[in-house]
C-alpha cells in the first residue's frame, strides 16, 4: 500500500460532494413533468429496415410517443467529429432506413415511467433487407483506405532519414505484427441525457467531455440557433473518450421532449453503450527495428492497419509516439485505415498510444534480449533530446530520470537476466519488465472569467470538464496559491455553457489549456484590482475599495504558434481546436517510464500483477493528490488491457457480443496489487507558463508492454496480442 | 418486462397454492438475482410472480446435526458461506458460495434459487437475434459455430453447449446432496445428481423439478472427507467472474497418504454440475500424487467435445483437478 | 424496523401498496411490481446519490442496505423492501452533515476520481468492515470487487476501507 505523503495532502474540493451523494451527474436530473425514454435497436447486422411494427409498443399503458423516423427538417445529421462536426460519427439514427451495424436505434419509446419505456421498446419489431458485412481486419469485403493520401497533413506518414536503406546495413534486425483487439471504455456512467424546453429554449443535462459540441452540434441537428441551447455537464462520471462528443441519442431525447411537450431523460442501456458509442478499434502493427550490436538503434519501421466505419474515417496516430520514444535517426511509420460496418471508432483512454507502445516496446524488448542487453540500460542508451521527425529539441523531456528513479524504486538491479530464470519457492514464476510512454503534449484554447467579490468570494468559470482528473481542483489550487486564499473560498464552474465557451476535454489537454487561461485571468485581476503583480493578496479589500459589489475579469489563453483568432473561432463554435505536440521551435511530449513484477503461478498459470512502479515526467505537477490516483488510475487500466479486455464480435451477427460488465472484465479490486508512482515535477519551460504537461493518458502508455516484457522475462514466450490471458499460457 | 400479477404468500404451504392458482407461466421469486435480472433483459416473462424471499423458517440453517446439514432454500448466500461448521469441515462447499458473484448478490441470492441459476451463455441472454434453443426452442444454437470460449464441453449436444453456471451445485454434488422439495402434489427428496438434465434435443428443459415445485432445503450427509476439500476456481479476473473451470475435489487419506476417499465434480466445463465418479474411482487406493492426480482430470475429459475456442477448457480443467486435488490433499493431512 | 411489515396475501395485478423506510425518512408508495428499488430510489423519490451503471448486478453503483446488509438495488425489486429499512448514501453522513468516518478516509485517501461509483464503493466499504471482512488487505480486495471502479482508484478504496476497519469504526456504521 502505497501512503499519500502527508505534505501532499490537498483534499479534492469536490470530494465532499461525491462522498456524500450530493453530486449531481447529468441523468440525476429529476425535473418536474419527467417522462422516459428508451431506445429499440436494430437486430441485423446491415440492410435497411423494411417495416416496423409499433402498434404493441404504443399499447403499452403509459406510453406517450413511439418515434421510428424524424420528421420532415426535424432532424439532420450534426457530422463528425473528425469530419468537422461534432457527433462521434455522422450517421444519425431515425433518419433513414439505412443499418449500418446492429444495435443501431430504430425507434425511441417515451413513456410515463422507466418500466413501461423499457418495455414498450422491447415490443418495437421491423423487418429487414440484410446485406453481407465485413466485421474484422481480414474479413472479405473491407475498403482499405491509405490513410496518407486521404486525410489531411496532419494524418500524413512520419518519416526521418531512410528507415528501409537503414534497415539493411543494420547488424541486428527484430521484427514482430502484433494485433489488438476492440476494447469499449465503459466509464461507470452510462451515456444518458435529460432534454427540457423552456419554450423555444433547450436545456440539456448529460455526462459529457464536450458540452460545447453538444450543444453548436445540437443547433446543427435542430435547425435552431446555438444561443437557445445550453448544455450543463458539472460532473462527468467517467468519460476516457467516449463521451467527447454529442451522442445519437441526444438530439432524440431533445424532439421527444418538444414533442410530449415534457422534459425526457433518455439513459442508454449498457449494452447499448457498447453499441450507439464509440469504442478502441482493432489495430495491427508490425514493427522492425534495426541496431547495432551495441543496442544503438539506428532505423525503425511501424506500420498499422486500423479499423474503422463505412461512413467515417477515424485516422491513426499511433506512430506519432513510437517516432519519439527514443533518438531513431531513421524512422517511417505508416497508417492504413480498414473500413468494416460497425458504427464510427474513437478515441479510448490512450487511444493510439497504448497499442502503439505495446507493439513498439515489444520489438525494443526482443531486441535486447536477442543482444544479450539489460532492458533498462539499453532504454538508457537510446534516450533523445531532440525530435527525430523535426529536428527541433523537445520542450522538455525526462526519459532518463524515469528509467533510473524507477529502477532505483523498482530494485531493478536484482534482475537476472535469462527468461524463466525467476522463481519463488513454490514453482511461481517470476518477471520484471519495463517499458516506456509517452503522449502528445497537445494545447487547447480556453477562455476563463473570474469574478471577485467584496464578501471575498471568488468564482472562476473556465473551458474544462470534470471527469475525475481532478481539474475543479486543479483550477482551485491554482488560484488559491496565487492570490493567497483557501481553496474552498473559491467556486470553481466547469463543464457548462452558460458561462465560457466549452472545448473537449481530452487528449490530457484539460489541464493545459485551462490552467494558462486561468492564470491569464489573475493577471488581469490583479490589474483590474492595482494589486502587485505576485504574492498574496486582500481580494476582498480590493474589491470593496472599487465601490462595486463585484469585479469581473476575462483572459483567453490559446497555444504556443496558434492563430489565435482562428482557433478560438473554432472555439466559440464548439470545435476541436487542439494544438500540439509540434510547435514552433520545440516539439512536447509527456514521458513516462514502467516497471512490471508478474508472478505465474504453477499448475495453472494465472498472471498475476502484483506490485508496478510508475515514473511519470508530466511537467510541473499542478495537483499532486489527483495527479498521483490518475497515474495509478492508468496502470489499472493498463493491467485491464494487456490481461482482460476485448470486445467480442460474432460475424454472422455483428455488433459486440460480449456486451456487458459481467463478460467484459474490466479489472476488480482483487486484480490490483501495489501501485507505486513517482513524478519527476520539473516544470516544463515552454509548452506554457505554469510548466504542465499531460497525464491522465500517457500515465496507461506503456502498461500493457511492461507486462507484455514480464510475462517473456518469466516464462520465455512471447506474446503478440492482447488480451494474454491464461489460455494462452497453457500451450 | 412485460406486466405480471405480484403475490407475497406468507407460508410455503399458501405459496405453493399461489403459484398453481396462477397458472402456466408462474414463477417463484427469491433473491431474485438470476430470474428479475432475465425479466429485465427479456428472456424470462412469467405472467406472475410468487415472492418467497421472506417466507418464515425457509432460511433456517442448521450444520449441528450427526448425520446431515440441512440448509433452507431461502438461506442466503452469504450466510451459508459463513457458517462456522461449514469453514472447518467443509471448506468446500463454504468456498463454492464465497467465490461466487460479489457479497451483494450473495446477500440477496438464496442457496436454494442458485440451484436453478440459468446459463451466462451470451446467446441465451442477448435475445433477439440469437439462435437459441433453450430460449426459443427449435431456433438453433447459435453458440455452436460461434463465440464458444465459455462454453461447455461436456454434455453437451448438437441444440446446446450452454454452461451451467454455478458453483454452489458443484461443492453439493461432490458431497451427495439432496433436495427436498414441495409440490401441488405434496414432498418429495431429489438427490441433486437428478436435479439438472443435460440439453439433449430439450435444452430448453434445465432440471427435473415438476411445476409449481418449490425447494424447501438442500441435505448434505456429513462426511468427514468435507475436511479435505477445496472449491477452486479460475476466472478471468481474480474476483466477480464466472468460472472458467472450476472444481470441488475432496480426499480423505489413511495414515500411509492413501486415499480412502476421493470426491471429485467440475464446474464450467460442463452444461449441469459434473460428478467426475470414475475419477473418483481411480484415486481411492493409491498415494495422492500429481500423476495421479493428472490421470483423474484425464479420465474426466476423456469423452469432451470441443467447439472452436473452448478446447483450452480441457487442459485447463485436468489442471484446475490436479490444482484442487493438492489443495484438498494438503487440507486432509492437517 | 418503523415500519410494519404488510404482506400481500392476494394476488395484486396493477400496483402494490408498499411503506418502507429510506434512511431517516417513510415512504408511502404505489409500486409497479417491476420497478427496482433503484428506479425507485432515483426516479420516484428524487434520491439521486444511488448511480445506475449496468442495471444487471454487474458493477455495484447502485449497492444500497438493506436492514444494515448490503444489496445492489437494481436488482431488487422495490416491492421487497416493504417493511424494511433501505440506507442509502444520502444516509451516511451524521445529522448535522458531519461525515461518516469511512466518507472521510475515501477523502484523506483520495479514493475516488470521478466520484460515479463511490456511493456505492462507501456503502460496500461500510458493510465490508461490518461483515468482519476487512480485517487484510487481501480480504477486502475481495469483498470489495463487486463494485467496478473505472478510474481505478482499487489503492485508495483498500486503503481507506482497512484504515476504517482498524480505527474500529464499524459499530458507526449504518443500518
Amino acid at each position: 500500500m502505497t501512503a499519500i505523503p502527508p505534505t501532499l495532502r490537498t483534499e479534492r474540493v469536490d470530494a465532499r460532494d461525491k462522498v456524500t451523494g450530493a453530486v449531481r451527474y447529468g441523468t440525476d436530473r429529476v425535473p418536474p413533468g419527467l417522462l422516459h425514454a428508451a431506445l429499440a435497436v436494430a437486430t441485423i447486422a446491415k440492410g435497411r429496415v423494411t417495416s416496423t411494427d409499433t402498434a404493441a409498443a404504443e399499447a403499452v399503458p403509459g406510453v406517450r410517443l413511439v418515434l421510428t423516423r424524424a420528421g420532415e427538417g426535424e432532424l439532420a445529421s450534426a457530422g463528425f467529429l473528425l469530419g468537422g462536426g461534432y457527433g462521434f460519427q455522422s450517421l444519425q439514427p431515425l433518419m433513414d432506413d439505412r443499418i449500418a451495424y446492429r444495435g443501431q436505434p430504430i425507434a425511441i419509446v417515451v413513456a410515463d415511467t422507466p418500466v413501461a419505456a423499457t418495455e414498450a421498446a422491447a415490443l418495437v419489431t421491423a423487418t429487414y433487407e440484410t446485406e453481407q458485412v465485413s466485421l474484422d481486419l481480414d474479413a472479405e469485403g473491407v475498403e482499405v483506405v491509405e490513410q496518407a493520401a486521404t486525410l489531411p497533413p496532419m494524418f500524413a506518414d512520419l518519416v526521418a532519414g531512410d528507415a528501409e536503406g537503414t534497415l539493411a546495413d543494420c547488424d541486428v534486425r527484430v521484427e514482430g505484427t502484433y494485433d489488438l483487439p476492440v476494447q469499449h471504455q465503459n466509464p461507470m456512467e452510462l451515456i444518458g441525457c435529460v432534454a427540457e424546453w423552456e419554450g423555444d429554449d433547450l436545456v440539456v443535462h448529460e455526462g459529457s467531455q464536450n458540452s460545447g459540441a453538444i450543444r453548436h452540434g445540437l443547433a446543427a441537428q435542430l435547425g435552431i440557433d446555438a444561443e437557445r441551447i445550453q448544455v450543463i455537464s458539472p460532473y462527468v462520471g467517467g468519460g476516457f473518450g467516449q463521451k467527447n462528443s454529442l451522442q445519437p441519442g441526444t438530439a432524440l431525447a431533445a424532439i421527444a421532449a418538444r414533442r410530449t411537450g415534457r422534459p425526457v431523460k433518455l439513459v442508454s442501456t449498457r449494452m447499448q453503450v457498447f453499441h450507439n458509442a464509440s469504442f478502441r478499434p482493432a489495430s495491427r502493427h508490425r514493427v522492425v527495428i534495426g541496431a547495432d550490436r551495441d543496442g544503438t538503434m539506428r532505423a525503425a519501421v511501424h506500420e498499422v492497419d486500423q479499423q474503422t466505419s463505412r461512413h467515417d474515417l477515424y485516422p491513426g496516430s499511433y506512430t506519432e509516439i513510437t517516432a519519439r520514444l527514443y533518438g531513431i535517426p531513421n524512422f517511417r511509420g505508416h497508417q492504413r485505415l480498414v473500413r468494416t460496418d460497425v458504427q464510427t471508432p474513437g478515441y479510448m483512454r490512450a487511444p493510439y498510444e497504448h497499442p502503439a507502445a505495446f507493439a513498439f516496446e515489444s520489438t525494443v524488448d526482443d531486441l535486447a534480449h536477442q543482444l544479450g542487453l539489460d532492458p533498462v540500460a539499453m532504454r538508457l542508451a537510446n534516450d533523445s533530446t531532440a525530435d527525430p521527425i523535426t529536428g527541433q529539441p523537445f520542450s522538455s523531456r525526462h526519459v532518463t530520470e524515469c528509467l533510473r528513479r524507477g529502477a532505483e524504486r523498482f530494485g531493478w538491479e536484482r534482475r537476472t537476466h535469462e527468461p524463466g530464470s525467476m522463481r519463488a519457492a513454490d514453482g511461481t514464476r517470476i518477471g520484471w519488465g519495463v517499458a516506456l510512454g509517452a503522449y502528445k503534449g497537445a494545447a487547447v484554447p480556453a477562455v476563463a472569467r473570474i469574478t471577485a467579490s467584496s464578501d471575498g468570494g471568488l468564482r472562476v468559470e473556465v473551458g474544462g470538464h470534470e471527469m475525475g482528473q481532478g481539474i475543479r481542483t486543479a483550477v482551485a489550487r491554482t488560484v488559491a496559491l496565487d492570490l493567497g486564499v483557501p481553496a474552498a473560498d473559491i467556486s470553481v464552474v466547469v463543464g457548462d455553457t452558460r458561462s465560457v465557451p466549452q472545448h473537449l476535454t481530452a487528449g490530457s489537454w484539460g489541464t493545459a489549456g485551462a490552467l494558462p487561461a486561468v492564470g491569464a485571468a489573475l493577471g488581469e485581476l490583479r490589474k483590474a484590482l492595482g494589486l502587485a503583480a505576485d504574492g498574496p493578496a486582500d481580494v476582498a479589500a480590493a474589491v470593496a475599495a472599487t465601490g462595486q459589489a463585484n469585479v469581473e475579469v476575462e483572459a483567453t489563453y490559446t497555444a504556443p504558434g496558434q492563430p489565435p483568432e482562428i482557433v478560438l473561432d473554432r472555439l466559440r463554435r464548439g470545435l476541436p481546436a487542439a494544438g500540439g505536440p509540434v510547435y514552433p521551435g520545440f516539439t512536447a511530449f509527456s514521458f513516462v517510464a514502467h516497471f512490471v513484477e508478474v508472478r505465474i503461478e504453477p499448475v495453472i498459470g494465472r498472471i498475476r500483477v502484483p506490485r508496478v512502479v510508475s515514473v511519470a515526467d508530466c511537467g510541473r505537477v499542478a495537483s499532486p493528490v489527483t495527479a498521483a490516483s490518475q497515474l495509478r488510475g492508468g496502470v489499472v487500466w493498463g493491467i485491464g488491457a494487456a490481461l482482460r479486455e476485448a470486445s467480442e464480435v460474432d460475424p454472422r451477427y455483428g455488433g459486440f457480443l460480449n456486451a456487458d460488465l459481467a463478460e467484459y472484465t474490466i479489472p476488480v479490486n482483487a486484480d490490483i496489487g501495489d501501485i507505486d508512482v513517482d513524478f519527476i515535477d520539473v516544470p516544463d519551460p515552454l509548452l506554457n507558463d505554469i510548466g504542465v504537461k499531460g497525464l491522465g493518458e500517457v500515465s496507461m502508455v506503456g502498461v500493457a508492454g511492461a507486462i507484455g516484457n514480464a510475462i517473456f522475462h518469466a516464462t520465455g514466450k512471447r506474446f503478440r496480442h492482447l488480451p494474454i490471458r491464461l489460455d494462452d499460457l497453457l500451450g | 418486462m412485460r406486466a405480471f400479477t405480484y403475490t407475497e404468500p406468507g407460508t410455503v404451504t399458501e405459496a405453493v397454492a399461489a403459484l398453481a392458482a396462477a397458472g402456466p407461466g408462474a414463477r417463484f421469486l427469491a433473491g431474485g438475482t438470476t430470474l428479475y435480472d432475465l425479466m429485465k433483459l427479456g428472456v424470462e416473462a412469467p405472467a406472475a410472480v410468487v415472492d418467497v424471499h421472506r417466507i418464515a423458517g425457509l432460511a433456517t440453517i442448521d450444520t449441528s446435526g450427526p448425520a446431515e446439514l440441512v440448509f433452507g432454500g431461502g438461506a442466503r448466500m452469504a450466510d451459508v458461506a459463513e457458517d462456522p461448521v461449514l469453514l472447518r469441515d467443509y471448506p468446500a462447499l463454504a468456498e463454492s458460495l464465497a467465490k461466487a458473484a460479489s457479497q451483494q448478490l450473495r446477500t440477496m441470492a438464496t442457496v436454494g434459487g442458485n440451484l436453478l441459476q440459468r446459463t451466462r451463455c451470451a446467446y441465451f441472454r442477448g435475445g433477439r437475434p440469437f439462435a437459441c434453443n433453450k430460449r426459443e426452442p427449435g431456433s438453433g444454437c447459435a453458440a455452436r459455430e460461434g463465440l464458444d470460449r465459455g462454453h461447455a464441453v461436456l454434455g453437451i449436444s448438437d441444440a446446446c453447449i450452454a454452461t451451467y453456471p454455478g458453483d454452489w451445485a458443484i461443492a453439493l454434488i461432490a458431497f451427495d446432496a439432496v433436495v427436498d422439495v414441495l409440490g401441488p402434489a405434496g414432498e418429495r427428496t431429489v438427490p441433486l445428481a437428478q436435479l439438472h438434465v443435460e440439453p439433449g434435443e430439450h435444452p430448453e428443459r434445465e432440471h427435473t423439478l415438476a411445476p409449481g415445485e418449490l425447494i424447501l432445503r438442500i441435505r448434505v450427509p456429513t462426511t468427514g472427507t468435507g475436511r479435505g476439500s477445496t472449491y477452486h476456481k479460475i476466472r478471468d479476473r481474480e474476483s466477480y467472474a464466472f468460472a472458467l473451470t472450476s472444481a470441488a475435489a475432496a480426499v480423505a487419506l489413511d495414515a500411509d497418504g492413501t486415499v480412502t476417499d476421493a470426491r471429485l465434480a467440475l464446474g464450467g466445463v460442463a452444461t449441469v454440475p459434473w460428478r467426475a465418479a470414475e475419477a473418483e474411482r481411480s484415486l481411492v487406493g493409491q498415494p495422492l500424487s500429481p500423476d495421479a492426480s493428472r490421470r483423474a482430470g484425464e479420465i474426466v475429459f476423456a469423452d469432451a467435445v470441443v467447439g472452436t475456442s473452448n478446447g483450452y477448457k480441457i487442459e485447463l480443467g485436468i489442471r484446475t483437478v490436479v490444482d484442487a486435488l493438492r489443495i484438498a490433499g494438503e487440507r486432509a493431512t492437517q | 424496523m418503523a415500519v410494519p411489515n404488510q404482506a400481500v396475501p392476494t394476488t395484486v395485478a396493477g400496483s402494490v401498496p408498499a411503506a418502507f423506510q429510506v434512511n431517516d425518512r417513510l415512504v408511502e408508495l404505489d409500486l409497479d411490481p417491476r420497478e427496482s428499488l433503484l428506479d425507485v430510489l432515483r426516479e420516484r423519490l428524487g434520491m439521486t446519490g444511488t448511480k445506475k451503471g449496468c442495471d444487471h448486478g454487474q458493477c455495484g453503483a447502485c449497492t444500497v442496505h438493506i436492514d444494515g446488509r448490503r444489496v445492489v438495488s437494481c436488482l431488487t425489486p422495490a416491492v421487497q423492501v416493504r417493511g424494511t429499512t433501505v440506507t442509502t448514501i444520502e444516509g451516511v453522513a451524521g445529522p448535522d452533515r458531519e461525515l461518516h468516518p469511512l466518507q472521510q478516509a475515501f477523502i484523506d485517501n483520495d479514493a475516488l476520481q470521478c466520484g460515479y461509483c463511490t456511493p456505492g464503493q462507501i456503502m460496500s466499504g461500510l458493510a465490508c468492515i461490518a461483515e468482519g471482512h476487512a480485517d487484510t488487505d487481501d480480504r477486502a480486495r475481495e469483498y470489495l470487487s463487486g463494485n467496478l471502479c473505472r478510474c481505478g482508484a482499487y489503492e485508495g478504496i483498500i486503503a481507506a476501507v482497512r484504515g476504517c476497519s482498524a480505527q474500529g469504526t464499524a459499530e458507526e456504521v449504518s443500518g
